[in-house]
């Protein structure tokens, strides 16, 4: 084999799989089994919160809400929230598309802390859990931010917030330390940074931003903790506290995570964009930059969400700047995906479908977020039904569009299985719809004059609650259609062999799903990966690679239903 | 296999120059309707500052609209142009371009100088914010689970969920909270301030048309949220001032006397702890001369040396409690005493006191030896 070329390559010295169930798929310390648990656990988590936010837009068909008391629909919403970015979202990029794709792009054949990784995984269920006894108890009213004073008042419910907040706080911290590690330390020879792919640059980017923010979070959430419990009064202003000291600790950590949650997804689009329009990505060492460069910026900008909390008005004005300024290097990125399309031969598969969705929608939460930003508007939109509709255009729009997208991307890869482009483009098309339909008419809702947060509402604003409650139930079936395709797939999907796109990255070059040890022989990397008229640039692959570039496994595009 | 040949093109593919000036000419339509649009229709602008802050929308409405016309006009024209047709082999490949560096520095310049003019223009309209006239009207806003309370500076009492101002005055308004986080917006005055407990917020309008507007709490205050508002009335001068005397003879009419509260069953203990985080504050429980704001409480009831209440009447429970109810910032004028010192005792709706609470307190004070 071609290992002998690469002395310097470790080539023999492979774990032998684990042999009993509960090692092999319970606790694995295997990042691939790893992965497909967090995307398992998550997508349970989703349902539930997917069906608490059904429960929201419900309620709000009729002005004097239609299911739900007050106490009720506040608990509701707040674990929405809270579970949509903390166990959704982030668990899913991060633990899930990072702890299976990264390795895999980097030529690494695991994490370089494996039973760290499983630590990380298994505090996430627990805290799933832990969160949703909060029901029982009284769920926490006071939304995923939890303001003091009122979140000192809250039902005890609060207090199981803050333990599962905080378990989920130590596993990204610990999933992020790890990542930076494997990232910086595991790749593979010759895998220099320039030929890292675009979604481990992103992976890297967001490594570091959870293993650096994730603490203020925790700081601020141990301080409730123990304000609740023990009577410590760090916000409680009657007592000396501060309740400003709260938002500037949560938002600390909470403005990281919103790019924590949409960098990966913006790394999923760089792979998607290339494979499907058959050409380079366009301005890669720019793309890689502005990952980091937004990293960066998003530690200077948390007060853009504090304008109205009481804070020095000469202070408004370096966040108000460098928010701006986040949209230049958000800007690059849009337009180098854009000029990746152009002359591209592009297959509309749906993952490609989801890309090209992502696009449209997060270009329009990036332009209300600039909005948002300046203080004047902000004064009139903050705190209005127009910030919900900004912030479901960025997480939904932008990062669940992203997990969409690399799922029907990369689920060939993980279970040797392609799903059904039928089934998944009605499941875009209605998903797309539905969720520029619920959350269009929001931004205007806003600004007319709805706040958010309400379990009733003036009368005036019904029309256009009932149009986003309506179009709420066309994104659920679009979601629907996804489980579907997943469980249709499982049993009899069409087998996709190990390249079924005809992609360049490493994780196409080992068999799907990859064995135990990932690659039998540390493959060298020659160049960076998205030449698509050369053959591929690795040395020392286990399996024989015709010469050439790689051939879809496809006589046509159109088998799996992709051109149109 | 190996020789794949790449494509190559010269110019920018077909249509690109018409779908550029199709969609330039659309960002025009989209731009005279934005600058054209009423918004004052559809949401009045109702005092100084909110006509500013809709210039500046509607100038980030135009530069957003065109980042978003292009975009998307652009991604739907490539995906057509460049699809992967039926009469190409399925192993086709794009133009096998990675970067040209020109067009990279212009799609980074231009959006710079964007965001710069952007900037620019938002803190103009920020620094006005700063320097809006007011102080002709100086109120007060205070936030409670789950009402706005009022405070004019010629009233004794504050008034509940009604806030009139006159129209074309210069107000300013300080806005703040007894118990949780609320806020104070009015969509048609386009301002809007947290009103946090502990901390004081200001701010500064005039409103310029008559009518009744909505005073909006944004900050989620607990299982009231949704049902909390209050209205803002912009009275002409004469209405206001009539108002205003109205409120000041009503004011002293309704005077709460102590009838509601159950000074009997005051249980001390209780009223200990709210001591603790009412009134510990500004009061000591040193002897009289202990001065923190208020004087020290300790000997209110004991020390026959204690000179009267601030109000004149005799140190008795009921009178106590009458101070607690009321709150005292003055001499009443029926009654001769010296000039009050400095401070003002806040009234029960400031300190958010229950009837329970108040005999709780006074059966505390009573008690301190």
């Amino acid at each position: 084999m071609a290992v002998a070329a690469h002395p310097g390559v470790a080539g023999d010295h492979i774990h032998p799989a684990p042999e009993g169930f509960i090692r092999k798929y319970v606790f694995s310390i295997d990042h691939k089994v790893i992965g497909l648990q967090y995307f398992i656990t998550g997508g349970l988590f989703f349902i539930i919160a997917g069906l608490l936010a059904e429960a929201i837009r419900v309620q709000l068909i009729k002005p004097s809400g239609l299911i739900l008391s007050p106490g009720a629909y506040n608990g509701v919403y707040s674990v929405h929230g809270s579970t949509m970015v903390w166990l959704v979202i982030i668990p899913v990029l991060t633990g899930g598309f990072g702890n299976f794709i990264m390795p895999l792009q980097i030529g690494a054949r695991d994490v370089a802390f494996p039973w760290l990784n499983m630590l990380s995984f298994w505090m996430f269920p627990v805290a799933g859990a832990i969160l949703f006894s909060s029901f029982i108890v009284g769920a926490p009213d006071a939304g995923w931010t939890e303001y003091p004073p009122i979140s000192l008042q809250g039902p005890p419910g609060t207090t199981v917030w803050t333990v599962a907040i905080f378990l989920i706080g130590i596993s990204s911290t610990m999933t992020g330390l790890n990542f930076v590690v494997t990232m910086l330390k595991m790749r593979a020879p010759g895998m220099t940074f320039t030929r890292m792919t675009l979604f481990v640059w992103a992976s890297l980017a967001t490594a570091v931003m959870n293993m650096v923010a994730t603490a203020a979070l925790s700081a601020a959430l141990l301080a409730l903790f123990l304000e609740r419990v023990f009577d410590v009064p760090f916000y409680d202003p009657a007592r000396g506290g501060s309740p400003i000291l709260w938002q500037h600790m949560f938002w600390f950590y909470s403005h990281p995570a919103v790019y924590i949650m949409v960098l990966p997804a913006f790394g999923i689009i760089s792979e998607v964009f290339p494979t499907f329009a058959r050409k380079p990505i366009f301005g890669y060492k720019m793309i890689a930059f502005s990952s980091i460069l937004i990293a960066l910026l998003s530690f200077m900008v948390w007060a853009h969400h504090m304008f109205t909390s009481g804070m020095a008005p000469w202070l408004q004005l370096p966040f108000m700047i460098i928010t701006m300024i986040i949209a230049v290097p958000t800007g690059i990125k849009i337009f180098s995906w854009l000029a990746t399309l152009w002359g591209g031969k592009i297959w509309f598969t749906t993952a490609m479908m989801f890309s090209l969705g992502f696009i449209l929608t997060f270009t329009f939460g990036g332009i209300t977020g600039v909005f948002l930003a300046a203080v004047p508007v902000d004064l009139q939109a903050h705190g209005t039904y127009f910030i919900v509709g900004h912030l479901h255009y960025v997480l939904v729009g932008g990062s669940v569009m992203g997990i969409l997208s690399g799922i029907y991307y990369w689920f060939p890869k993980m279970t040797g299985r392609l799903l059904s482009e039928k089934i998944g483009h009605w499941n875009f098309w209605l998903f797309f719809v539905g969720f520029n339909g619920t959350f269009l008419p929001m931004h205007w809702l806003g600004l007319l004059g709805m706040p958010r947060r309400v379990a009733t509402y003036d009368p005036r604003f019904q029309f256009w609650n009932d149009v986003s409650s309506a179009f709420s139930f066309v994104m659920a079936v679009g979601l629907l259609l996804l489980f579907i395709n997943i469980a249709i797939s499982l049993r009899k999907g069409k087998r996709s062999g190990a390249n079924p796109w005809g992609a360049r990255t490493l994780e196409w070059t080992i068999s799907s799903p990859p064995p135990y040890y990932n690659f039998k022989h540390i493959p060298a990397v020659l160049k960076n990966p998205y030449e698509f008229s050369e053959p591929l640039p690795y040395l020392g692959l286990d399996n024989e690679q015709p010469p050439g570039p790689p051939v879809p496994t496809f006589t046509h595009p159109t088998e799996v239903g992709a051109t149109r | 296999m190996a020789n794949v040949s790449t494509p190559q093109q010269k110019g920018m593919g077909p249509g690109f120059w018409p779908v550029t000036l199709g969609l330039t000419v659309v960002n025009v339509l989209i731009s005279i309707f934005i600058v054209t649009l009423p918004i004052d229709k559809y949401l009045p602008e109702a005092a100084v500052p909110s006509g500013e802050i809709d210039a500046l929308f509607k100038f980030m409405s135009v530069l957003g609209n065109a980042i978003f016309v292009y975009v998307v006009g652009y991604l739907i024209y490539f995906s057509i142009v460049w699809r992967h047709r039926s009469t190409d082999s399925p192993d086709a490949l794009g133009i096998q371009i990675a970067d040209n560096h020109t067009l990279e520095f212009w799609w980074t310049a231009i959006p710079t100088v964007l965001v710069g003019i952007l900037a620019v223009f938002s803190v103009m309209i920020w620094y006005g914010l700063q320097n809006q006239l007011g102080d002709v009207l100086t109120m007060e806003a205070i936030g409670h689970q789950f009402n706005y309370e009022f405070r004019y500076p010629t009233l004794k009492t504050s008034v509940q969920n009604d806030m009139h101002v006159p129209v074309n005055t210069p107000v300013t308004l300080h806005v703040t909270s007894v118990d949780v986080i609320h806020s104070f917006w009015v969509p048609e005055v386009r301002l809007k301030a947290d009103m946090v407990p502990g901390l004081v917020q200001t701010l500064r309008f005039t409103p310029t048309r008559v009518g009744k507007y909505r005073i909006i709490c944004t900050e989620f205050c607990g299982v009231g949220h949704s049902a909390m508002d209050a209205a803002l009335y912009v009275d002409s001068q004469a209405d206001f001032s009539k108002w205003l005397a109205g409120q000041a003879k009503g004011g002293s009419e309704t005077a709460a006397g102590v009838a509601g509260v159950p000074l009997a069953k005051g249980v001390a203990d209780q009223g200990k702890v709210l001591f603790g985080q009412k009134c510990s504050t500004c009061h000591s429980i040193g002897p009289f001369e202990q001065k923190i704001v208020g004087p020290g409480l300790g000997q209110i009831s004991d020390n026959p040396n204690h000179p009267n209440l601030i109000t004149g009447k005799p140190r008795i429970a009921q009178n106590i409690a009458w101070i607690l109810v009321n709150g005292y910032d003055g001499p009443d004028k029926s009654t001769a005493v010296e000039k009050p010192p400095i401070g003002v005792m806040p009234n029960r709706q400031a300190n958010a006191l229950s009837n329970r609470d108040i005999s709780n307190l006074t059966a505390y004070l009573m008690s301190l030896k």
